[in-house]
């Protein structure tokens, strides 16, 4: 199982063999796009693990809806059987990172931070996640344009989120 | 007749001087061969009263005994001394310096004639250089003079300080400072337990170095006792349904000299109030956590298991983290049989999970809020692996016949990391 730190070194050796072309003015893309998405799987492998951790937490000490939100499953609502009336965890129901993020900050950051999306590394987020996207999901209208500048940018800004979240929920400072 | 004078520092006692004049009536010294007066000190920190003086090799040979005992009146009392390391390279040139005519001085003895009197003078330090003394006698001529401190009529604490602080300028493990002071306080209480329930055999004693042992230290004994005790003092005050939602801190006895010559104040205070000999499930919870251990061991030194056959895995139940937690669940579980019962079960092992403790997953263990560095669960004694594997025997007490895979780690990991990260303000 690949770790986030896994994630951002093979972003990383990407990265490096990229700049390591366009001294040539070889093509880069090719290595430009997987070191992108490593970066952003980077998050995403952090904060699963993340909410995984207070997933297996006993089932009384949240929320049903919290725990749905940390599961990631719908809350169905019983009209049957010997649980009639009541609400249970029923399938998968996936939420977005940046909402992940938000919750985790909101739950269970200290001192009571929220997420402020005028921050600039919210808009770094956003504009990361644009590229992601766009990359994912591709559309003839949705050109995506790469360098090297903005793919290490983009790893920048997953380093950034993870030690973000990090120092607010586990008030610690990660070293890569 | 020689002339027996107490130093200014020297409180008078004449029982001391009593005994005093009784060894130089017996054993030739430098001194009284040429009628030069002695001197009596007085330890200002200890009381202990010493002579200075010179002795013959031969008398060395002769007169000194290794096998020094601290408490006299028990016939089982603890080895006092390490070992002697008679291939080690210091040993050896010791023995040729003295082969050379090498003069020893600072030898510290005790003169006591309750056991062994043929030997009356009980080496406390300088053992090594007594027994190349001795080898130079046997390969020649060298009866040359060495220096000796001499210590009379000794309390046990007294004994057990000039056995600790003769031992502090040669290198001797914090194991064998443990062992001298867990006699001195609490007699061979902890060695009987340790027999008892077959962590040594019957005519073992703790190892002199812990580490470079495979058998239990008084050390980790110590905090297996210590654990059980906390362990259960908390269950008490939890429902069964609170067992699983508390961070758990299984506590790491100190040892050596770690905040002075002096015994941990927890476990101090644990054997004041308990009878280790005669708590049946404490002994119980021994004997189940030795079977852990064999189990590992046997399932480690089978060929066919297919895992590398290195200390650390055999001796997974050994390693702090894994004692200290493994006990204080057992404490813990003392009001919640069925789960205690779970506990004491040997984790089932698989193909893919040859031994119960499954040692070479659990090395390889890392969690995302772990450094770069982290060298594995169970691995190290740290409160934070602690606190972990508490929680993996915890959560594998939950159901009979558990596997500790990587599930298992890692719920138990997320747990304990989930639960801090909850417990805003906990650090």
């Amino acid at each position: 199982m690949l770790t986030y730190r896994d994630y951002l070194t093979l972003a990383e050796k990407y990265l490096l063999l990229a700049e390591e072309k366009s001294k040539t003015q070889e093509e880069t893309n090719w290595l430009l796009i997987p070191a992108t998405i490593l970066a952003w799987s980077a998050i995403e492998s952090f904060i699963n693990n993340m909410l995984d951790d207070f997933g297996f937490l006993p089932e009384s000490m949240f929320q049903l809806h919290e725990r749905a939100f940390l599961l990631e499953t719908r809350i169905r609502f019983v009209d049957r059987g010997n649980e009639l009336g009541c609400f249970t965890l029923d399938g998968a129901e996936y939420r977005r990172l940046e909402d992940k993020i938000a919750f985790l900050i909101a739950k269970f950051g200290h001192a009571r931070l929220r997420v402020r999306k005028g921050d600039t590394l919210w808009q770094d987020f956003e504009d990361f996640k644009e590229t992601r996207n766009r990359l994912v999901h591709p559309r003839r209208e949705k050109e995506v344009t790469l360098d090297i500048m903005k793919a290490r940018k983009y790893i920048d800004t997953s380093k950034n989120t993870i030690q973000f979240v990090s120092q607010h929920v586990w008030k610690k400072k990660i070293e890569f | 007749m020689i002339k027996i004078i107490f130093n200014e520092r020297a409180k008078e006692n004449e029982l001391v001087r009593a005994s005093v004049d009784q060894f130089l009536t017996l054993v030739p010294t430098l001194e009284s061969l040429h009628q030069l007066p002695i001197f009596i000190f007085q330890d200002g920190a200890s009381g202990a009263y010493y002579i200075k003086c010179s002795l013959l090799a031969q008398n060395t040979a002769d007169l000194c005994d290794l096998d020094a005992k601290l408490d006299l009146e028990n016939p089982e009392t603890y080895r006092a001394n390490r070992e002697l390391l008679l291939t080690n390279r210091t040993y050896l040139k010791m023995v040729s310096d003295a082969i050379n005519g090498r003069e020893f001085n600072d030898i510290i003895v005790e003169h006591n004639t309750d056991y062994n009197p043929i030997k009356p003078l009980k080496v406390w330090g300088g053992q090594h250089r007594v027994n190349a003394i001795g080898q130079s006698i046997t390969k020649g001529k060298n009866n040359r003079y060495h220096g000796f401190r001499i210590y009379f009529n000794l309390t046990k604490s007294q004994r057990t300080e000039v056995a600790l602080i003769s031992n502090t300028n040669i290198s001797v493990s914090n194991d064998t400072f443990d062992r001298m002071i867990e006699e001195t306080k609490f007699g061979n209480k902890l060695l009987k337990w340790c027999q008892l329930v077959g962590f040594l055999n019957g005519n073992e004693d703790f190892p002199d170095v812990g580490s470079r042992s495979e058998k239990i230290s008084v050390k980790r004994a110590r905090s297996f006792v210590v654990n059980y005790y906390l362990g259960k003092q908390k269950g008490e005050q939890l429902s069964p349904d609170e067992l699983d939602k508390n961070i758990y801190e299984p506590y790491l006895v100190q040892t050596g000299t770690a905040g002075g010559i002096s015994v941990d104040p927890t476990y101090e205070k644990i054997m004041s109030e308990n009878d280790i000999l005669n708590d049946s499930a404490l002994i119980l919870a021994g004997e189940r956590f030795r079977a852990l251990h064999n189990a590992q061991v046997r399932a480690i030194t089978e060929p066919s298991s297919g895992v590398k056959n290195t200390k650390a895995f055999r001796n997974k139940a050994f390693v702090e983290s894994v004692l200290c937690g493994w006990s204080y669940v057992a404490g813990l579980l003392q009001n919640h049989p069925e789960r205690l019962e779970n506990h004491y079960r040997i984790p089932k092992t698989t193909k893919a999970v040859p031994d119960p403790l499954n040692a070479e997953e659990m090395s390889k263990y890392k969690h995302d809020s772990d450094d770069p560095t982290y060298r594995g669960l169970g691995t190290r004694s740290a409160l934070k692996d602690r606190q972990r594997i508490a929680q993996l025997f915890l959560a594998k007490s939950l159901e009979k016949s558990v596997v500790i895979d990587k599930r298992l780690m890692d719920r138990a990991v997320s747990t304990v990391v989930g639960l801090i990260s909850l417990s805003k303000g906990y650090v």
